[in-house]
């Protein structure tokens, strides 16, 4: 596992203190909310503190982060698209979403009988070229 | 001594053995009855004294059902006597266990002047091994690491270093140097805790050196060792139920498989942690690729 991806332990003071911002919060503001002194948070932001499980986790809970993306991860765009695609579905009427299954369904049926014309060449193409 | 003097310090040590073995509920119940004893025969001093070692046995049982406000009212009745310090010191511990630190702190210091006053070498090394754990749990390593030094070198003054108290002090002062990357100093220090605590039968307080063991271990890459002291400090930490030594031992098990390649076991170590924080139900995955070991604190 790490022999195939470096797995990454530093650089967390500066993420707190990059998302804090982001979000217009003082460190007053955020140590009030994670529950320690303004002090500590200050020395966490500067790499200077070291911190339990259950603190980190606070401090993610606040940000409302998944691991990942507090460790600054960016999500595959599409993924992140499909993500919307399934928010906006459900935002939808049970009528509406219905027409989009039916839509969904009538698209599926269409590529199935013409297939696109920059679809994966078959094995046997490769080898006559 | 008086005979009815000499009874209750007999239960006062049995019930001191009974809380390093772990026997939480046999020391309470001596306790009591001390207690009750001592209300009987209205001695206010030994009372005073047997309020202050029951609420210690509570506090180790993570209970909090006791009146702390006792505790300071004998602080303040004794401003110059051993029960006065000692209170101090239990009220100390009481506020550590209820995540008031400021106070915790404020007592512990308290107990720390009064016991120097009153050249009590046990209760100031003890004071100073509380004082540092506070300045540990804020990661302030440098400065427990000192006050640490200084708790053990008090209570191998008093020749106490076969003692328990400072074997607990002797592990502190290692897990900091462990921490500061200061193996060469720290190791041999926890080693040494480990087995006087084993050779005094005090088990429940050796979860925290092979959990430091476990942690430097991954530290230094020596998995198979790490393995074996990540197991062995669970199984502690499930036996005497301390929560925060099992999410520790199976975070660093899992990093210690993970690092090893034994994919499935670390996943077992990560599904055991994210049992405690439902709120991240993607944790295993992402404690996957993330190592925490550079920023962990396992007294935090």
């Amino acid at each position: 596992m790490s022999s195939q991806s470096p797995r990454k332990g530093s650089l967390v003071g500066s993420r707190i203190r990059e998302l804090r911002k982001g979000r217009r919060l003082t460190q007053t503001e955020l140590s009030d909310r994670i529950g320690i002194a303004q002090s500590d948070l200050s020395r966490m932001e500067q790499g200077e503190y070291k911190v339990g499980l259950d603190t980190l986790f606070k401090v993610l809970q606040v940000f409302e982060l998944k691991m990942g993306e507090f460790f600054g991860e960016t999500e595959d765009p599409q993924a992140a698209e499909t993500r919307e695609l399934v928010k906006e579905y459900q935002g939808l009427s049970s009528k509406a979403q219905r027409e989009v299954r039916d839509f969904l369904r009538f698209k599926k049926l269409q590529e199935q009988s013409q297939p696109e014309p920059d679809s994966p060449a078959a094995p046997h193409e490769e080898e006559t070229s | 001594m008086s005979e009815r003097r000499k009874h209750l310090e007999f239960l006062r040590k049995t019930a001191k053995e009974a809380i390093w073995a772990g026997d939480y509920e046999r020391a309470l119940t001596l306790y009591d009855d001390g207690l009750s004893l001592a209300r009987s025969w209205k001695d206010r001093d030994l009372e005073d004294l047997f309020t202050c070692n029951r609420a210690t046995t509570l506090i180790e049982m993570d209970r909090q059902d006791f009146d702390l406000s006792r505790l300071k009212e004998i602080l303040l009745r004794n401003p110059s006597g051993y029960n006065g310090a000692l209170a101090g010191y239990v009220a100390a511990n009481a506020h550590e266990a209820r995540g008031e630190f400021g106070r915790a702190r404020f007592y512990a210091q308290t107990a720390l002047t009064k016991s120097r006053e009153l050249g009590l070498e046990e209760l100031t090394g003890t004071s100073l091994n509380l004082l540092a754990s506070l300045e540990l749990h804020e990661g302030r390593f440098e400065a427990a690491r000192d006050l640490f030094q200084e708790a053990v070198e008090r209570l191998e003054s008093e020749g106490e270093s076969l003692s328990r108290h400072a074997a607990v002090a002797t592990d502190n002062l290692g897990y900091c140097h462990i921490a500061l990357d200061r193996m060469e100093l720290g190791l041999p220090l926890v080693h040494r805790s480990l087995s006087v605590l084993d050779s005094l039968g005090a088990r429940q307080a050796m979860d925290y050196p092979t959990l430091d063991l476990c942690f430097a271990s991954v530290k230094t890459s020596r998995l198979d060792e790490a393995e074996s002291w990540g197991i062995r400090a669970l199984g502690l930490g499930k036996e005497f139920g301390r929560e925060d030594v099992v999410k520790n031992a199976h975070y660093l098990l899992a990093e210690a498989y993970s690092e090893m390649g034994r994919d499935s076991e670390a996943d077992e170590q990560y599904e055991a942690l994210a049992v405690y924080y439902p709120d991240f139900p993607a944790l295993k995955n992402y404690l996957h690729q993330i190592s925490l070991m550079e920023v962990i604190n396992l007294r935090a």
